[in-house]
């Protein structure tokens, strides 16, 4: 745990996840306060939940805020890059990257940083969730199971054979297909598909671990069943669970991302892999930045969790 | 041995068992069913104008694929229709009621070839490179080449089958270098061709699929290659052999035979990700095969279709698994297939 924690890898995780959470607050074309007639209105907040808010007016928040007079009484605090990643600009269809828009602009003129910091609140939300969701089933059917062989054993373990022997995109595919499209289903899916991970480390570590000599002199000292498991046993996995967690963050992005790119899964805002697809079409005119930057985001976000996961197996624990 | 093999098999069908049902009750959560998305093409062709007039179509269409009771027109539950589906499939009726099993059949024997094509080419590519990498870099561990075969199967772990395929579509298939064909498994008017140039144009049209097909095997047949090479390198007897003045080249080849008998259980663990890789690459270069298939009967809601895909897909996965536990006896005498 300690090399990953003190390296720089470290701070980059924190600033993906921390990007893609606080997304609607660092790019977008609301305001994130404002004032308007001496009533405080904050848009970025409900847009947070889903729910856009009408500007003031006739206008857009980004039309009041662009006309908005310095000495007036009305004001307004815009996020950081104030651009949203829904808001068209017809004057720049298409625009490679410039110093007003790094990234360039997409075939509808929405600008791409934007579109990249709320694809990586995609990523983190629905593979956090997922991972999380995921990890906490597991290494509950993971103790249960490798806690002593028996009945609870063998039917973890045939359950987890069902799952092992699943196409895993075939069954991404048409469970979304038949679960609907929204992201709490997708969530739910792809948990479905990684508990799988976790059940196979925790049970394998908790048969080995079983058998030194701490275990005995514990039990010798009459610790009960679960404060054994819980407090002496599952501590000693948090490394193995931080690598599969690592694993099944990689693939919970890929598959998020496969889903979106064939035109499937939640319709979010945006997500790296439409944005990919929309890229691949726009490519042969010549539009590089559509598909180099998202292709960019997932492979350094998998390619870190991978790196993340392999400091953390080279580490006993 | 015998009775291993059997309660093996035995076991598998059980599994067989528990993917039939999860597929099933999945499948069953659906919003909207068949006929109700029939019904609605029917609709936008003209036809069922009035609401009275699509119930009634809607209600004939479900009795048709036997989604309801006949006598009671109640809708059936899960269980009773899992129960049809298994009476009909123990008996490889997979097609579902009220459709022409010869049209069903047909639609998958085309889509099967395709995919096993694919498959076991990206098969061959995987083990005919990777073993070789991998056995290369394993009996020069921490060497330069060892490194950058780790940091190489490392960057392509890395990079998911979707965006492999965009990149290499890009760089190949028209936008850039416009060397090989984008879609599809031959050139337009190909039929009139003789025979070898057929094949060619084939093998043509298959390069960019199976490259992204095999990259993913590929990287997992030489990492684990190289790290079974490398611990048999590192383990006495390999220093043993050394010190009895064996050539080197003669200690690597008993080091390969040491460090190659697992391979074989590999086979069971690629053909899922083979499994789920087709369904992409056979979406995104428009290629006909079962991945393809599985994607339209999800669209039109077409359970018999997809029940019998993933039943087909299953089936080879779990014979797969037994096959590779029974290869790696046959390779490393030290395995015994105990009990």
């Amino acid at each position: 745990m300690k090399r990953w924690r003190s390296g720089w890898l470290r701070w980059a995780a924190v600033l993906f996840v921390t990007t893609g959470l606080l997304a609607p607050f660092l790019a977008n074309d609301v305001p994130l306060v404002a004032r308007i007639g001496g009533t405080w209105r904050f848009p970025a907040v409900a847009d947070c939940f889903g729910v856009p808010t009408a500007g003031p007016g006739d206008l857009s928040w980004k039309q009041w805020w662009s006309r908005l007079s310095p000495d007036g009484d009305d004001f307004a605090w815009m996020p950081p890059w104030p651009y949203g990643p829904q808001e068209t600009d017809p004057e720049r269809r298409a625009a490679p990257p410039s110093w007003s828009h790094p990234l360039g602009n997409d075939d509808t003129g929405r600008d791409v940083l934007a579109r990249i910091v709320h694809g990586a609140g995609t990523a983190v939300r629905i593979g956090g969730a997922a991972v999380l969701l995921a990890g906490a089933v597991g290494t509950l059917l993971g103790l249960l199971a490798g806690r002593r062989r028996g009945v609870v054993d063998f039917l973890v373990l045939r359950l987890l054979e069902v799952f092992l022997c699943f196409p895993s995109l075939l069954f991404v595919l048409f469970a979304t297909a038949f679960f609907g499209t929204s992201s709490g289903a997708l969530v739910l899916v792809l948990a479905s598909l990684l508990w799988t991970g976790f059940t196979r480390v925790v049970r394998g570590e908790l048969l080995s671990l079983r058998e030194r000599d701490f275990v005995l002199v514990a039990r010798g000292l009459g610790v009960g069943e679960w404060r054994l498991v819980l407090r002496h046993l599952l501590p000693q996995l948090r490394s193995q669970i931080g690598v599969t967690a690592a694993f099944a963050f990689a693939a919970a992005v890929i598959a998020e991302s496969t889903l979106t790119f064939l035109g499937l899964g939640p319709q979010a805002p945006s997500s790296w892999g439409a944005m990919l697809q929309q890229g691949k079409q726009m490519a042969p005119l010549g539009a590089w930045h559509l598909w180099l930057f998202p292709a960019l985001a997932i492979v350094l976000v998998v390619g870190g969790c991978h790196t993340i996961a392999d400091r953390l197996r080279n580490r006993p624990a | 041995m015998t009775r291993w093999l059997l309660l093996r098999l035995l076991w598998a069908l059980v599994t067989l068992f528990g993917i039939t049902v999860v597929t099933f009750v999945v499948l069953d959560r659906a919003p909207v069913d068949r006929a109700e998305l029939e019904a609605e093409a029917r609709a936008q062709n003209g036809a069922l104008t009035d609401l009275a007039s699509r119930d009634a179509a809607i209600l004939r269409l479900r009795v048709n694929y036997g989604l309801v009771d006949p006598t009671t027109l109640a809708p059936l539950p899960v269980w009773r229709r899992y129960a049809n589906w298994l009476d009909n499939a123990l008996a490889l009726r997979f097609a579902g009621p009220g459709e022409d099993p010869a049209a069903f059949w047909r639609r998958l024997g085309r889509a099967l070839p395709v995919t096993l094509l694919l498959g076991s080419l990206a098969l061959l590519v995987a083990f005919g490179l990777g073993v070789p990498l991998g056995a290369w870099a394993g009996t020069r561990a921490g060497s330069r080449g060892d490194r950058l075969l780790s940091h190489g199967t490392f960057v392509l772990a890395g990079v998911p089958e979707f965006l492999l395929a965009t990149l290499l579509l890009l760089a190949f298939g028209g936008a850039w270098l416009q060397w090989l064909p984008s879609s599809g498994l031959h050139s337009r008017d190909a039929a009139a061709w003789p025979w070898w140039q057929r094949q060619l144009d084939l093998a043509w049209h298959l390069v960019l699929p199976v490259a992204v097909l095999a990259t993913g095997p590929l990287v997992m047949v030489a990492r684990f290659v190289r790290d079974a090479v490398a611990r048999a390198a590192a383990a006495p007897f390999a220093a043993n052999l050394a010190a009895l003045g064996l050539e080197p080249a003669v200690v690597r080849r008993r080091l390969l035979r040491n460090g190659l008998a697992p391979v074989a259980t590999l086979v069971g663990v690629l053909l899922p990700v083979l499994v789920g890789g087709s369904v992409l690459v056979e979406r995104v270069f428009a290629l006909d095969g079962l991945g393809q298939l599985a994607f339209a009967a999800v669209q039109q809601q077409d359970q018999a279709m997809v029940m019998a895909i993933v039943v087909l897909m299953a089936v080879v996965t779990l014979l797969a698994m037994v096959l590779s536990d029974l290869l790696h006896a046959v390779f490393d005498p030290r395995v015994r297939l105990a009990r």
